[in-house]
Formats: C-alpha cells, sequence, structure tokens
C-alpha cells in the first residue's frame, strides 16, 4: 500500500520522465482504438444518460411545476354572489396559479355538484361561499366604522345588526390531495378574504370620512394606501448579475441524472477490466516493468475525458434540447466556464470508483451488479431522485456521504446560485481527494492482488 | 557443478495454493545455464507453470529462492521483467486490437521508439507468417496465429531469457516448426531459451538440456541423449520420462 502511494509521489513529482508521459499517451491511444471498436458500447455510453436526461425531464415536469407556475383548476359554488366571491375570484384569477370553474355546462356551480365532482376525483379542490356572507362582511365592517364615528363624537353612521359568527368560506379537497397543495390553496384564501374584507373597511371608513376631512393626509384614495407593503422576492446575491432562477424540472433533471449517467460508467470501465483480466491482457502489461502506474493513470484521464464529454453532452442537450420538448431551457450560472473543472473532478471521481469496483471484484458477475447497485443507492441518498431539501433531516446528513451529492452540489452551485469556483471548492476537493483515494486504493489491489498470487 | 554461468537459479522452492490439497510446488530445486536452450518437463499439475511465475514475480513462494540472473525474483522482479522475456500458457493479448496494435503498445510500453517498434514488428510478423494478418483483431486469428502473436509480444524487447510455457501447444505442424526454427535460431545468437512442453520428442530434439519435474520436486536432468543413455531400457526422451514419472494419471 505504502509503496505504491510511494510510487505514485515518485511518478508524481521528480520522475515524470518523457517515456512516463508516451506510456500515458499510448495507453489514452490504445483505450481509444478499444472505445471505437466498441461502437455500441460507446451508444450505450452516450445515448443511455442522455435518455435518461430527457425522460426524467419530462415525467418530472408536472411535478416540479405544481409549486410554481402551474394552474390548478378551482370549483366555485357561490350561494351569496355578492362582492365578497367577486373579490376572491378577482383575486384568484389575478394569481394565474387557479382557473376558477364556477359555471359547467352553462349553469353555475352547485354545492352538490361540487362535492361529486370532487368525490370522482375529477378536480381537486373547490370553494363553496355561504349565502349572506357578503351582508356579514358589510355589517361587520358597519360595526367598526359605527365605533369608530362613535369615539369621534359623530354618531352612528351605518345602522347594524349583531354580527352573527358562522359564517365560512368552505373549502372542500380530494381526499388524494397533498398537505402541501391544501396549504397553499387555504393560503392563497385566506389572504383574498381578508383583501376584500379590509378593502370593504375602507370604504365603509371612506363614507365616513365625507362627514370628516381627510385631505390633510394627502392620500385621496384610501385602497392604494397599502400597495407599498407587501412581499416580493427578490434574486439572493445582489451583488452577481441579477437573475432570478427557480428550481424546475430541467434545473433538477439534467445535471442529476447526467452526474447520475457520469457515474454509471463505473459499469462499463469495471467490466471492461474484469475482461481485460480475463482474456489475459492484463498479465502481458504486468510483465513489462515500470507500467502499472502509468497504465492506469493512462486510462484514468482516458475515461475522464469521455465522462468529461458526456457532462458537456447533457448540458447541451439541457441548453438546446429540452426548449424543442416546450420544456425550459437549462439556465448555467453567470460563471459557466467554472463548469469544466467541475466536470472533470466529478468524471475522475466516477471514473477511479469504477476502477475500485473492477479491482475489488473478481468476477464481471459480481462487479456489474455491485456497481449499478452502488450507484443507484448513492444517487438516492446524494438527492438525484429529487432535491436533497426535499429529504428528511436525517436523510440530509447522509447525503453529504455521496460523491454524488458533491458533484450536485457543486453542479448547482454554478448553475442555479450563480457561484464561480470559490464557491464550490470545497466539493471538489471532496470528488479529488474520493478520486485519489479510490485511485491508489484500485492500483494496489491490482497490482497487488489481482496480478500476484 | 556447472562450467557456465547460470540464468536461472532455484532452492527449495516451496508454494502451496490457498487452496489447493497439496503444495504445486514442494522444495523444487533447478539450474538453468546461461545460452542453453533448456526444456522444463513434467505431467499436468506437476508445477511448471508455477515455477516459471514464481520466476517473473507473478506467483509469491512462501519459501526457497529463485533468482534470474543473480537478481532475486521477489525483491528484484521490475528489473528482472526488464531482461526476460514471457510467453505465458493461455493467450495474454488485446483481443480488440489488431496484431500491429497490441505490438505498437507493448512496444511503447516498453520504451521502444515507433521506429523500432515498426521494424521489430514488422521483422517478427514477416518471420512468423503474420505479415498478411497485421491488421486483422487477434480475436479473429486462428489458435495458431494467436499463439504465434503471443511469442512474438514477447520478443519486441529483445530478451535475453526467453521462457515459454507450452509455445508449441495446439499449432499445426508448420507452425510448431516455424516457431521451433525461431527459437533455436534465436538462442544461437546468444539468448537463453526455456521452454515447457508435452511433446517429449520435440524437447529431445530441441533441448540441449532437459529438467524433469513431478509434483512439484526436481526429479532429474541432463543433456537428453545422455539420460536415455544413463536410464535402463529406455530408447526415448518419453522412455525416460515414463521412467520417472510412472504410468498413473495426474491432476
Ligand atoms: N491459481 C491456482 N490456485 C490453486 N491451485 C493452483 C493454481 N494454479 C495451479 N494450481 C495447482 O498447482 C499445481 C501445479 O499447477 P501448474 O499449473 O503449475 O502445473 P503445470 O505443470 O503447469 O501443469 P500443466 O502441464 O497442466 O500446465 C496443480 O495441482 C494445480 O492444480
Ligand atoms: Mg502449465
Amino acid at each position: 500500500m505504502c509503496s505504491c502511494i510511494i510510487q505514485a509521489i515518485h511518478y508524481g513529482t521528480n520522475k515524470i520522465t518523457k517515456g512516463t508521459v508516451k506510456k500515458i499517451l499510448a495507453t489514452i491511444a490504445k483505450e481509444w482504438l478499444l472505445m471505437r471498436r466498441d461502437i455500441a458500447g460507446m451508444m450505450l455510453i452516450f445515448t443511455m444518460p442522455a435518455l435518461l436526461v430527457i425522460v426524467m425531464s419530462l415525467t418530472e415536469e408536472g411535478p416540479f411545476k405544481d409549486y410554481q407556475d402551474m394552474r390548478f383548476d378551482l370549483l366555485l359554488a357561490d350561494n351569496d354572489a355578492g362582492s365578497l366571491a367577486q373579490g376572491i375570484t378577482n383575486g384568484l384569477r389575478a394569481s394565474k396559479n387557479f382557473h376558477i370553474i364556477d359555471s359547467l355546462d352553462g349553469k353555475p356551480l352547485t354545492e352538490a355538484k361540487l362535492k361529486d365532482l370532487l368525490r370522482n376525483g375529477n378536480y381537486t379542490s373547490g370553494i363553496v361561499i355561504p349565502r349572506g356572507v357578503t351582508a356579514e362582511m358589510v355589517n361587520a365592517a358597519n360595526i367598526i366604522a359605527n365605533n369608530l364615528s362613535e369615539k369621534m363624537g359623530l354618531g352612528n353612521a351605518f345602522t347594524v345588526r349583531p354580527p352573527r359568527d358562522t359564517m365560512y368560506v368552505r373549502v372542500l379537497f380530494d381526499p388524494d390531495a397533498k398537505p402541501t397543495f391544501k396549504n397553499s390553496i387555504t393560503f392563497a384564501l385566506d389572504k383574498y378574504i381578508t383583501y376584500t374584507c379590509s378593502n370593504m373597511l375602507i370604504n365603509r371608513m371612506g363614507k365616513l370620512g365625507n362627514a370628516t376631512n381627510p385631505t390633510d393626509t394627502g392620500v385621496r384614495d384610501l385602497k392604494r394606501v397599502f400597495q407599498g407593503i407587501g412581499i416580493r422576492e427578490v434574486a439572493l446575491n445582489e451583488d452577481k448579475k441579477e437573475q432570478k432562477q427557480f428550481i424546475n424540472s430541467v434545473q433538477h433533471n439534467v445535471p442529476a441524472w447526467a452526474i447520475f449517467g457520469m457515474f454509471f460508467i463505473v459499469v462499463p470501465i469495471a467490466s471492461h477490466l474484469i475482461r481485460e483480466r480475463k482474456e489475459g491482457s492484463t498479465l502481458r502489461i504486468t510483465l513489462i516493468p515500470h507500467v502499472q502506474i502509468p497504465v492506469s493513470l493512462g486510462r484514468t484521464i482516458f475515461y475522464t475525458l469521455v465522462c468529461t464529454v458526456q457532462f458537456v453532452l447533457m448540458f447541451c442537450i439541457g441548453i438546446w434540447v429540452m426548449p424543442l420538448l416546450h420544456l425550459p431551457s437549462l439556465y448555467i450560472g453567470t460563471h459557466p466556464e467554472a463548469l469544466l473543472p467541475v466536470a472533470i473532478c466529478i468524471s475522475f471521481a466516477a471514473t477511479t470508483y469504477g476502477y475500485l469496483v473492477g479491482a475489488l471484484f473478481k468476477t464481471a458477475n459480481q462487479a456489474m451488479p455491485f456497481g449499478s447497485f452502488s450507484i443507484v443507492i448513492f444517487s438516492a441518498i446524494g438527492g438525484i431522485w429529487m432535491p436533497v431539501e426535499l429529504l428528511s433531516g436525517v436523510m440530509q446528513r447522509v447525503a453529504m456521504i455521496s460523491p454524488l451529492h458533491w458533484s450536485l452540489a457543486a453542479v448547482n452551485g454554478i448553475i442555479l446560485r450563480n457561484g464561480d469556483l470559490h464557491d464550490v471548492w470545497k466539493y471538489l476537493c471532496m470528488l479529488l481527494i474520493f478520486g485519489i483515494v479510490a485511485w491508489v486504493l484500485s492500483t494496489y489491489i491490482s497490482t497487488r492482488y489481482r496480478s500476484v498470487q | 557443478m556447472q562450467a557456465t554461468p547460470l540464468a536461472i537459479t532455484i532452492k527449495d522452492l516451496y508454494k502451496q495454493y490457498p487452496d489447493a490439497l497439496t503444495p504445486a510446488l514442494a522444495g523444487l530445486t533447478l539450474n538453468v545455464r546461461e545460452n542453453s536452450f533448456t526444456g522444463l518437463l513434467g505431467p499436468n499439475g506437476a508445477g511448471k507453470t508455477t515455477c516459471i511465475s514464481i520466476l517473473c514475480g507473478l506467483v509469491i513462494p512462501e519459501s526457497g529462492q529463485a533468482t534470474v540472473y543473480g537478481l532475486d525474483c521477489k525483491k528484484d522482479k521490475v528489473a528482472i521483467r526488464g531482461v526476460t522475456g514471457v510467453v505465458p500458457q493461455e493467450i495474454a493479448l488485446f483481443s480488440n486490437l489488431t496484431g500491429f496494435e497490441n505490438l505498437k503498445y507493448i512496444g511503447r510500453l516498453y520504451g521502444l521508439t515507433d521506429k523500432e517498434i515498426k521494424q521489430r514488428s514488422g521483422e517478427l510478423m514477416e518471420r512468423f507468417g503474420l505479415e498478411k494478418h497485421a491488421h486483422k483483431r487477434v480475436s479473429r486469428y486462428s489458435g495458431g496465429m494467436q499463439r504465434r502473436a503471443n511469442i512474438i509480444a514477447s520478443l519486441m524487447h529483445r530478451p535475453k531469457l526467453l521462457i515459454l510455457d507450452e509455445p508449441t501447444a495446439g499449432v499445426d505442424v508448420q507452425s510448431r516448426a516455424l516457431i521451433l526454427e525461431y527459437l533455436n535460431e534465436y538462442r544461437q545468437n546468444g539468448n537463453t531459451i526455456l521452454y515447457t512442453s508435452h511433446s517429449l520428442e520435440e524437447a529431445q530434439k530441441m533441448c540441449d538440456e532437459v529438467i524433469i519435474m513431478d509434483e512439484g520436486k526436481f526429479v532429474t536432468t541432463g543433456k537428453p541423449k545422455q539420460l536415455i543413455k544413463d536410464t535402463p531400457d529406455c530408447k526415448t526422451l518419453e522412455d525416460v520420462f515414463l521412467h520417472h514419472t510412472g504410468h498413473t494419471l495426474r491432476d
């Protein structure tokens, strides 16, 4: 083990002779020849991840849109036909996220029909506005206005009756609806009800205002008073070029599955290594002095390059092919040049892991299932299947051990957070250390246990 | 006592494979003279391949000593590999590369220049009748062609000592003649050859010295003619072999 590391350092420092470089280049040339011969294998290496990226982006487009710009059908049974229903519908319509359905086949929707539709699973949510709710709201506003006018010594301005407290706007959901979805609808409704109520209040106060004299405030239209207050999303890094980038299907799936595809190179690499051991060519190399390390370096460099090409290809698909499929184009941040070193580090980690699997197992029957399953597991815990943010707290910590997570975090740092190499160096170091450890181990196991008995 | 210097010395070699019942080598001792054509003979499972593998550092013995040109097989295996050419019993080539591509890659790894590689591989391919097949993939070679290519690959760096493990197994009469003729010539150029074979007739004809081993142990050695003369009722090397190793089936 130690001798292996020493030998590596020995090659790495003062002894990188012309001869060693030539041996590395010869190995790269030989790997290229072998790959070119195996057209089917080469096609698989490039087309399978490409297909994966496209399919995953397409199938996950819906779920990603759910919480963003997707429009929900929202049934509305209005038993009141007053200004509250009007306020709610106007608000929901203006938000663009909801599509209000208040009539079917030209007939206004009844409460019974609405429940039927939800029960049948045709729709996921509905609102029932009870009769008299607008009158109740007006009454409530009048009470407050009266209260105010009394305090100012003006006496009651409006006739009122005691308030009732049973006037709820009822929200109904398909039993299958997800809690997040329910929340987003209730929050939206709540907001529009409050908004309509305060508008009503302002309206009543405005009528009071005819008696008093509000001109000294300088604000004539009271409805606009609160417009400057509210919420607006802004880019996190104000200093970097402002670019609002939200996670969407393409933005998550292209890098995630590109990384998965790159790591899947473990399978062909491991079986390639095992095949060379079987056909005896490894024995031939073993019999040549001073070549273990240059040969190992040569093929690592070669497959690192192949993986990097894979990455570039996947990103090209994200940028140029996705729009053809009516998906958003992949946004690659404000420092796209930083993606190249990131891709090289990911490729290095993937390649060396492949060699490690190939060295650890004696037969392809053992190496291939282990290689593929370990990548699937690393990807599941590493946030490839769904963003790490959606995983539970424990799993978020477990994700930290997955090289696929480091890879994804590095890529996201560049393309989502508009970062550069300074922002992701930690992940690159982890990938490099993983790669170096895997390389040293695989070279050690290959020379010590796989070619000597 | 040998008059000429020794290319290989082996003393009390002992090797037991992890899950084997009996040791592959059980105290083997033998010497190979420099510039000789030596045949290492023995029944199946005698330990010939194991012995060769120890010499080139592919198998580590439990005990005993083996040297090649005075270099220790455990400590100096890298140096030994530089001066030795080993032709393994199984084909050891990249089956998806052509014959020439194999030689080019192997030559480059030995540190030869592209010019040297072109010249050496051209010369060897022609000599072994493979020049027409230089650009065909090894996987599409016939068995005999693969054997010849396997030998050529071990000759690229002009080794002083050539160790061949059954180079003539499974080849036709013409190929065999061609291989043996080349080996003889190679020996004449001042190199040493150690080879194993199950063809005793061939060994009797080719070798100036044979070593017979059985069950991991040295049995006898000598010039074929001398051995035949010294063993009672023996007319051929095969008789000598059977006399020493018996008729029971091995393996
Ligand atoms: N890798 C191995 N693992 C376990 N046992 C082995 C291994 N290689 C060889 N052996 C055993 O060691 C003994 C010697 O084998 P070896 O291959 O050296 O014989 P050999 O003389 O070359 O035989 P052959 O003429 O058939 O090639 C045999 O009993 C064989 O079964
Ligand atoms: Mg053998």
